[in-house]
């Protein structure tokens, strides 16, 4: 899955108010948007982009589209991800915050049955540094390179990419899967394009406390990934009963409840110690962690 | 690739099948510990319980059976009782457990119910007060049933839940947790296999999958997130009837959903409930340092980062929100004055630290908005000294501008922590001799 060779992307939302303030910065990366939606604002120009009331006008004049970025309101994200499914659209990123549970169910169900990527909801996107940025990544945390960074948050991935990057490790791909309950892709998933894409040679997997996503990925690293992963996960000295922010975590503790191991900090450094990954205490612990592991990876290939 | 993502979609139904032992292990403490919900109520992001009697008046609009019984706001309520004596009397409160502490009474006749409704009203149920109580058709159940529908972020899929072990004994019976995921579009077949794989038999088949069907159609009509039956009362001839039930409502869909919004908005001591508001949300802790971030990660580290300092953060604020339709990333301006304001009111803040990363503002914009903050508040009292973290589009304007009113700013959060544990030791030293030469003074 070469985001990288991306030529056509399409911004559902761009007459929102969200799209209106990334669209600008997607631009200047530079993304090739080649298409904007958002029904009643069609024949319009938005940044130099042609805005359609309809994917499928879009499609009939730009062609085929290899991913689309979703600003719209949370109540129009699953029909409007329904409309980019049946545009025949296959990778879809979805920014908005607050999307209803039962309607990422419905949209996961039709993404299957299609074999659509999903990322978000409430996600900051994706980006492959120096080539393209599909969401909301600030630039200058990022500079090329060779380390896949995947994580549950925004913006603690800008900070552990900013100190990658400051250490002269330049990333790959960098990915937030996003922070409301139901997710279009897994960690899992995205361990798994990384391990299979050529130029990532280390893995950053940045989690926080909440849910079991961590000791899944840990499980599934053990069992499928060859790559060198290092983690770092957020949230270790946060009171008990007081998850932060992302709706994930928070629904995830509400149904484990007070005091249960699964979802701690500890059970998640835990479970990724168990799996021979190493875990770094801060976030300006990773470069040295990353740069361990690509010695390691030196050596044994040498 | 396309056959890359086909290869991923069938590891993640194989996981799928794997990880559902998690999921019991969450049944426990969602009985367990329901006081923890009232916790949550954090950031904008609320989990919201209907009241019993609400619970139940949806179940009784779905077709799920439930006694006869009527809502008393006041004891004297009792004298217009429209349902046969004996009753039940329960207090309608969030907590679980309430029959132990006397939440639940019995009575036979209108007196004794009026005393039993004063005893309850003034019944505190872990400091709160019921507004309402329900009373209710006795009932002698002959076994009782555990049912909930929910949904799971791993699977991404709603579970059917259910035991013959229900009431009290759920927790005990754990091990005779059923469960099923509808990984599908629903069918009634789904609400079947749950009722098979609970060993029910004969008639109870057809009754209790009925039973489970409309829980989950009410779960998806109103938006929820948990739709619970505990206990369900089977009777010497098989009938059934829900005696408790517990319904979670979901924020973000709460817009879409406006007879819930009103019920939610009847509910003393209930948050705002409107979806995702854009108000700035301060969760207190017991230290010294105020904190204000943006996003939830970047605050969960900034937190970990002062305590590995052996600092105590005194509270915290994360802005947050960026991807919110009712507030737009270009008022974070506004949000970080809030957040400040929220800060500086709790006593014995002796630093503040702000750390700001991504989003659409400058720094330059972040910089004028602390800097207008302080202005304002100078005339109002004083602000404890701040420390800046920023990084991006103009960094060395917006370090300038703040440096002019002795306000650092640094690049790294490490280098911001550090400084502000520095400032904390002083303050601490200035405290302590300050302290010391008062008791010179006294001596």
């Amino acid at each position: 899955m070469n985001f990288a060779c991306y030529q056509k992307i399409l911004v559902y939302g761009i007459a929102e108010p969200l799209g209106a303030l990334y669209v600008p910065k997607m631009v200047a990366y530079p993304t090739p948007i080649v298409a904007g939606v958002s029904p009643g604002y069609g024949g319009q120009t938005i940044e130099g982009i042609p805005v359609f009331d309809l994917i499928e006008q879009a499609v009939e004049v730009v062609g085929a589209i290899d991913a689309a970025v979703f600003f719209v309101p949370p109540y129009e994200v699953l029909d409007a991800a329904l409309e980019a499914i049946a545009a025949e659209i296959r990778q879809l990123i979805i920014v908005t915050e607050g999307v209803p549970p039962l309607d990422m169910v419905k949209l996961l169900r039709e993404a299957e049955t299609t074999e659509t990527l999903i990322v978000g909801p409430n996600s900051p996107g994706i980006i492959v540094p120096g080539q393209i940025l599909l969401g909301t990544h600030p630039a200058y945390c990022y500079q090329p390179g060779s380390v896949g960074l995947i994580s549950r948050s925004g913006t603690l991935t800008y900070e552990v990419a900013l100190e990658l990057t400051r250490a002269g490790i330049g990333q790959s791909i960098a990915v937030g899967i996003g922070g409301d309950q139901i997710l279009g892709s897994s960690l899992q998933q995205w361990l798994q394009i990384l391990e299979e894409d050529d130029r990532t040679e280390a893995i950053v997997l940045i989690g926080e406390i909440g849910g079991e996503s961590e000791e899944m990925a840990a499980r599934y690293i053990s069992e499928a990934i060859d790559k060198p992963v290092v983690a770092y996960i957020a949230g270790s000295t946060l009171p008990k009963g007081q998850p932060v922010g992302h709706a994930g975590a928070v629904i995830a503790a509400k149904i484990a409840g007070l005091g249960v191991e699964i979802g701690t900090a500890e059970s998640k450094r835990l479970a990724f110690e168990q799996a021979g990954i190493p875990v770094a205490d801060r976030p300006s612990k990773v470069p040295k962690l990353v740069q361990q592991a690509l010695e390691r990876l030196g050596r044994d290939r040498g | 690739m396309q056959l890359l993502l086909h290869l991923q979609f069938q590891i993640l139904g194989t996981l799928k099948k794997v990880l559902f032992n998690f999921l019991l292990t969450k049944i426990v403490t969602l009985l367990k510990f329901p006081e923890s919900l009232s916790l949550f109520a954090l950031f904008g992001l609320k989990l919201m319980d209907l009241l019993e009697y609400q619970a139940k008046e949806l179940f009784r609009q779905m077709g799920i059976p439930v006694l006869p019984s009527q809502r008393i706001d006041r004891p004297t309520d009792l004298k217009g009782l429209r349902i046969p004596f004996p009753i039940v009397l329960k207090s309608q409160v969030y907590i679980g457990a309430r029959g132990k502490v006397g939440g639940i009474r019995f009575a036979e006749n209108t007196i004794d119910a009026i005393a039993a409704a004063q005893a309850i009203f003034h019944l505190p149920i872990l400091g709160k007060y019921p507004k309402v109580l329900l009373a209710e058709a006795k009932y002698n159940p002959d076994r009782e049933f555990y049912l909930a529908v929910t949904l799971d972020s791993a699977t991404r899929c709603p579970v059917l839940l259910g035991s013959q072990y229900g009431g009290i004994e759920v927790e005990a019976h754990l091990q005779h947790m059923r469960q099923v995921i509808v990984d599908q579009e629903f069918s009634p077949f789904y609400a079947r296999r749950l009722a098979l794989k609970m060993g029910l038999q004969g008639k109870l088949i057809a009754s209790v999958s009925a039973v489970i069907e409309k829980m989950y159609r009410l779960l998806v009509d109103r938006d929820l997130d948990l739709v619970e039956i505990n206990p369900l009362a089977v009777s010497a001839n098989e009938e059934l009837m829900a005696l408790d039930g517990k319904v979670t409502v979901n924020d973000a869909a709460l817009g879409r959903q406006p007879s819930l919004a009103a019920l939610v908005a009847a509910i003393p001591n209930q948050p705002n409930p409107n979806p995702i508001a854009c108000g700035v949300n301060i969760v207190e802790l017991e230290g010294d340092i105020g904190v204000l971030c943006s996003g939830a990660g970047l605050t969960m580290a900034t937190l970990d980062l002062l305590q590995k300092a052996k600092g105590k953060p005194a509270n915290f604020v994360d802005l947050g929100g960026d991807y919110r339709h009712c507030c737009p990333p270009n008022v974070l301006q506004e949000r970080l004055k809030q957040g400040l304001d929220l800060i500086t009111q709790t006593k014995g803040v002796k630093v503040i630290v702000i750390n700001i990363l991504g989003g659409v503002a400058s720094c330059l914009q972040v910089a004028e908005a602390i800097a207008a903050f302080l202005k304002w508040q100078a005339v109002n009292r004083q602000v404890p000294p701040l420390v800046v973290r920023l990084v991006g589009d103009q960094f060395h304007a917006a370090r300038n501008l703040l440096a002019a009113i002795d306000v650092p700013v640094f690049e790294s959060t490490d280098e911001a922590i550090a400084h502000t544990m520095a400032l904390v030791t002083e303050n601490a030293n200035v405290t302590g001799k300050r302290s010391a030469s008062l008791m010179l003074a006294s001596a």
